[in-house]
């Protein structure tokens, strides 16, 4: 048994290379955490503007989103022009995506698939990209330090031009020893932050910043209600309004399940965006926390499953849409007689 | 809201942005990649088909054939037996005209014999007379008066004798 085990850890050359590098790595996070101990990580609820004199508006996550964008519609111009009746490997790969995706439009919607294709595919795709956008390295650990109100007081009682000059330097927070001085650093990794102004991440994933998942959320809700009302006409909006039955009892249950489902209808909007936003939001916090907890190996599951998490989160986005924009074309009549 | 992060103007950018993204998406990703994967589901569709038809030519050649080759074969059977029959025919014709004209052959070479042997024979007994009268006269040392009622008599003779002979 002893043996076999230490076979398995040393038995070649290949094996004692790799055992000696996790053990080194092992060793170095444990070491680094008294050393230079990586600072907690930053959480920010919303997205932060990146310049702290430039636009408000000009904030991290829309920085990322720009780029999520520029990523997709490159993906599209490379794939558009250089469109093959034989596929080359990229070709395939970005047919395999499409396909599956209008497969998954199909299954759900029929024959109106090609109509709602557009709007779920670039949900899924866009949230999906947002999603890994998030655990991409320097993605929420490069960026700017601020000066925060305190500390600009605080600066400017010592000297202002050139605190905030040096504030406004570009930081890696891993590496932070070379902005935060170590004992400050050592006794209070969070007052590191507070001595440096506040840490202003450059990236943010743009489905961990409520704008984004509401921006989805709203468009999504709004369409299905243009989709009902183009399949159905004006009937569509019966569903809400529906004083039909037999008797009054019925008159007035009918009413209120109209009520129901015109505040299901901004549920639905509500739940959309916060279930994106809380997926990846907080999967970016356990990432971080685990980078802090132990810098190497202890993340590597955790992104496994952020992964996971950042496709499912697409996936369940995009299906939901393509329900609610399917059970939108559905009469309401019809839709009772289903149940 | 504000302690959320969520600012209209910010909300609208994003609106816009993903509207824009539907649409450009749409023209550059979507369509191609969909009117392209229709295409070669035709074009595959078609392809079957059509090795479908050839496969079904081929086989219907590959009938016509074996029809064509079998008939060529009993064609080829029945010439083979009618020039077996047409030669048979022949051969027994020009055995029995060779036989007939064998036998013709041998027959006048037989009738040629037998008259040459008749000729001979009279040949013969003429001279056998003309020498027997000859030696008559000389034995009686006088001519004989009615010779060729001699000649005949002893020519009688000889036919006679011949006759026994034979």
């Amino acid at each position: 048994m002893r043996k076999k085990i230490v076979a398995f850890l040393w038995g070649t050359q290949q094996r004692k290379i790799w055992t000696s590098v996790i053990v080194g790595l092992l060793a170095a996070s444990i070491l680094i955490r008294f050393i230079a101990p990586v600072p907690p990580p930053h959480v920010a609820l919303s997205g932060e503007p990146i310049f702290s004199t430039g636009p408000k508006w000009f904030t991290n996550s829309v920085l990322t989103t720009i780029i999520v964008d520029i990523v997709l519609i490159l993906l599209a111009l490379a794939v558009r022009f250089n469109l093959k009746e034989i596929p080359g490997a990229f070709q395939n790969f970005m047919e395999a995506i499409i396909e599956a995706l209008y497969g998954l439009a199909e299954s759900v919607a029929g024959k109106n698939a090609s109509k709602f294709f557009p709007w779920v595919a670039t949900i899924f795709l866009f949230v999906i990209i947002s999603n890994w956008s998030g655990m991409l390295p320097g993605v929420g650990s490069i960026g700017f330090y601020h000066p925060t109100d305190k500390h600009d007081a605080h600066a400017t009682a010592l000297d202002g031009d050139s605190a905030r000059l040096f504030d406004n330097q570009l930081a890696m927070v891993g590496g932070s020893i070379v902005l935060a001085p170590l004992e400050s650093a050592q006794k209070a990794p969070a007052a590191a932050e507070g001595e440096h102004g506040k840490f202003i991440p450059l990236f943010r994933a743009p489905s961990a910043d409520l704008n984004v998942t509401f921006a989805l959320a709203i468009s999504t809700m709004v369409m299905v209600q243009i989709w009902g009302v183009r399949f159905l006409g004006g009937s569509y909006f019966r569903k809400f309004f529906n004083f039909s039955g037999p008797n009054p009892f019925m008159k007035g249950i009918n009413g209120f399940v109209g009520i129901l489902e015109l505040v299901s209808e901004f549920s639905r909007v509500i739940a959309f965006g916060f279930r994106l936003f809380g997926n990846v939001f907080a999967g970016e916090i356990v990432l971080a926390t685990m980078a802090f907890l132990i810098a190497f190996l202890l993340p590597v599951p955790f992104y496994v499953l952020e992964l996971f998490v950042g496709f499912v989160q697409a996936l369940v986005f995009m299906m939901l849409a393509l329900v609610f924009f399917h059970m939108a074309t559905i009469s309401h009549g019809s839709h009772d007689e289903h149940h | 809201m504000d302690a959320l992060g969520i600012e209209w103007s910010l909300l609208l950018a994003q609106i816009v942005n993903f509207l824009l993204l539907i649409v450009l998406l749409r023209l550059f990703l979507y369509r191609p990649v969909l009117n392209m994967l229709n295409a070669r589901k035709e074009r595959i569709a078609q392809s079957m088909k059509d090795a479908e038809r050839v496969s079904a030519a081929a086989r219907e050649a590959e009938q016509e054939k074996a029809k064509i080759l079998e008939q060529a074969r009993r064609e080829a059977q029945e010439i083979r037996a009618q020039a077996t029959r047409d030669a048979e025919r022949i051969a027994q014709e020009i055995r029995s005209r060779a036989e007939q004209e064998a036998t013709e052959i041998r027959m006048k070479a037989q009738a040629e014999a037998a008259r040459q042997i008749e000729t001979a024979l009279a040949e013969a007994n003429k001279q056998i007379a003309d020498l027997a009268i000859m030696a008559t006269e000389k034995l009686l040392g006088r001519e004989l008066a009615n010779r060729a009622e001699q000649q005949r008599f002893v020519a009688e003779f000889l036919a006679n004798a011949g006759g026994k002979g034979k």
